[in-house]
C-alpha cells in the first residue's frame, strides 16, 4: 500500500479557533483522517517534536500554520515546519494579516510588559518581576521564548505557498483547500484559497441598497437597532464588506452584524483599510469643513476598525523579519 | 550633527496648479512634486505610502471650492484628507503632516513656497519618531 501523505497542522501566535474550525468538518474530518496521516496537531493529539526534526525535508505534503508570529518559539515552529513541508498554507486571518493579536503593534514590547505585568489594576507585583528568556534558579538554566518587539505575519518570516483567510475560515474551505492539495488541483503559488469577489457581491442585502449612498453621521450597531435587510452602509454603520474578500459565507451578516473585514483584501490589493478609507470618504455627504470633521469624529476608533485583522500587514504597520530574528 | 531637512511629497491637480508652465521645468526645480489629473485621483494607499517610502509631510493641492474640472474630486480629497488625519496618529504620524491647500496658481510660482512654509512647520515637528 503507497504511503498517506502527511499533515501537519499548528497553532502559532493564534486562540485554537482555526484548529476548531478545521474540527468542524464533522464528518469530513474522518474521511480525511482515513486520506491522510497526520504527524503533528498539538490541540487534538499527543506528538514528539523531535519526530518531526527527525523528519527528510519535504516530506510532509502540507502544513497547516494559524496565528502570528510574536516569539521565538513561533518563529522556530514556523522554519521547522517550513523546512520539512512540501507546501504550507497560512490558515486564518493571524497567519495571512497578523490578526487581532496584531493590534498589539500599535503599543511598544515595553508599554505591553509594563500594564500586563505592572499597571493592570488586578496586578500586585511589588517586586517588579518581569518574564525574562533566561533565569538562574538553583544552578538550573530555565528559559522562556522571546517576546519580539513586533507582531508578525506569517509570511514575513517564512514563505507561505497558499492562503486561506478568515477568522476562521469556513469549515467548507478548510475542507476544499485540503482537497486541493492533497489533489494537486492548486491556482498559482501564492494565491488565496477563497473566492475572488468582494463581499457586497455576494451580500443578500445589497438587493435593497439605494442607489446613491449618503452618510451624514456614523452610528455603531449596538446602537441602533439594525433593519436585517438593509445595507448597513447605508444606514450609517460601519462595514467593511466593500474591501473585504467574499467566501465567508456572510455569518456575520446575516446574524445583522457588520462586517469587520476578516477576509482581508480581494485579489490585486495590497491592502483593504485604505481602499476603505477611500470608499467610506466618498460616501459621506457633508458640506462645510467642520462638518466633515464632526462626522468623522463620530467613528469610534476608526483605527481599530479598519485595522482590526490587518495592522502588521499594513502599508504602515509592516516589517520584514529581519537580523533580530534571526538565531 | 547634519541638520534635519524634512522631505515633502507634494500631489498637485494640473487643472488648478502650474498648468501654464513647462512640466518638466517647474518640476526640475521641486523636488518629489507629483501633479496628478485631479487631486481626487489620490488615492489613500498614495498618500500612505509617501510616508512608507519615508516622506516626513505630505502636502496636497487641489482646486478651490466648486471649480474642479470633474466635478468634486478636490471635495472628495478634503473627505480623505480628514479621515487619513484621524487614522495616521496611531501610527505615529502627526496628523498635521498630511495638510491639503485648496486655492489656484496657474504659472505654480506658490507650489515651492508652500512646500517651504511646510517643511518649516515640520521642522519643528522633527523626524516621524515611528515606522
Amino acid at each position: 500500500m503507497a504511503e498517506k501523505p502527511k499533515i501537519a497542522i499548528y497553532g502559532l501566535g493564534a486562540c485554537a479557533g482555526c484548529d476548531q474550525a478545521i474540527i468542524d468538518l464533522n464528518e469530513v474530518m474522518l474521511q480525511v483522517a482515513d486520506a491522510v496521516d497526520i504527524v503533528l496537531w498539538p490541540l487534538a493529539m499527543d506528538f514528539k517534536y523531535s519526530r518531526i526534526q527527525a523528519m527528510q525535508d519535504g516530506e510532509i505534503a502540507l502544513s497547516i500554520l494559524s496565528g502570528s508570529v510574536r516569539n521565538a518559539d513561533h518563529q522556530k515552529m514556523a522554519e521547522l515546519l517550513r523546512k520539512k513541508s512540501k507546501i504550507v498554507l497560512a490558515m486564518g486571518a493571524c497567519a495571512c494579516f497578523g490578526g487581532v493579536s496584531g493590534l498589539a503593534n500599535f503599543c511598544g514590547k515595553e508599554d505591553i510588559f509594563n500594564w500586563v505585568y505592572r499597571n493592570a489594576p488586578t496586578v500586585i507585583n511589588p517586586t517588579g518581576c518581569f518574564p525574562q528568556p533566561e533565569t538562574d534558579l538553583n544552578g538550573y538554566k530555565l528559559t522562556l521564548p522571546e517576546f519580539f518587539e513586533h507582531v508578525f505575519t506569517l509570511d514575513q518570516v517564512i514563505d507561505v505557498d497558499y492562503y486561506l483567510p478568515g477568522c476562521p475560515p469556513p469549515p467548507e474551505l478548510i475542507g476544499n483547500a485540503i482537497v486541493a492539495t492533497l489533489a494537486g488541483d492548486l491556482p498559482p503559488k501564492g494565491s488565496a484559497l477563497a473566492p475572488r469577489k468582494a463581499l457586497c457581491d455576494t451580500c443578500p442585502r445589497n438587493l435593497r441598497k439605494p442607489n446613491r449612498m449618503e452618510i451624514r453621521s456614523f452610528r455603531r450597531i449596538h446602537e441602533v437597532e439594525a433593519d436585517p435587510d438593509e445595507c448597513f452602509l447605508a444606514a450609517g454603520i460601519i462595514c467593511l464588506g466593500p474591501a473585504t474578500r467574499s467566501g465567508c459565507g456572510e455569518t456575520c451578516i446575516r446574524i445583522n452584524v457588520p462586517c469587520r473585514g476578516c477576509f482581508g483584501p480581494v485579489p490585486g490589493v495590497m491592502e483593504s483599510a485604505p481602499k476603505f478609507l477611500s470608499t467610506l470618504s466618498s460616501l459621506l455627504v457633508v458640506e462645510r469643513d467642520d462638518e466633515i470633521k464632526e462626522a468623522i469624529d463620530s467613528i469610534d476608533d476608526p483605527v481599530g476598525y479598519l485595522y482590526r485583522f490587518s495592522q502588521p500587514s499594513s502599508i504602515l504597520g509592516q516589517k520584514i523579519a529581519k537580523k533580530g530574528l534571526e538565531n | 550633527m547634519e541638520a534635519y531637512n524634512p522631505k515633502v511629497v507634494c500631489f498637485s491637480c494640473n487643472f488648478g496648479w502650474g498648468y501654464l508652465n513647462n512640466e518638466e521645468t517647474l518640476g526640475a526645480t521641486i523636488l518629489n512634486w507629483i501633479p496628478v489629473a485631479c487631486s481626487g485621483k489620490i488615492d489613500t494607499h498614495h498618500i500612505l505610502k509617501a510616508f512608507k517610502a519615508g516622506a516626513d509631510g505630505v502636502l496636497i493641492l487641489g482646486c478651490p471650492e466648486g471649480h474642479c474640472h470633474f466635478q468634486d474630486g478636490n471635495y472628495q480629497t478634503r473627505k480623505k484628507v480628514c479621515l487619513i488625519q484621524k487614522v495616521l496618529g496611531a501610527f505615529g504620524i502627526e496628523p498635521e503632516r498630511l495638510d491639503m491647500e485648496m486655492a489656484i496658481d496657474p504659472e505654480g510660482k506658490k507650489i515651492p513656497q508652500l512646500i517651504a512654509r511646510m517643511k518649516n512647520d515640520l521642522a519643528k515637528l522633527g523626524p516621524v519618531k515611528r515606522i
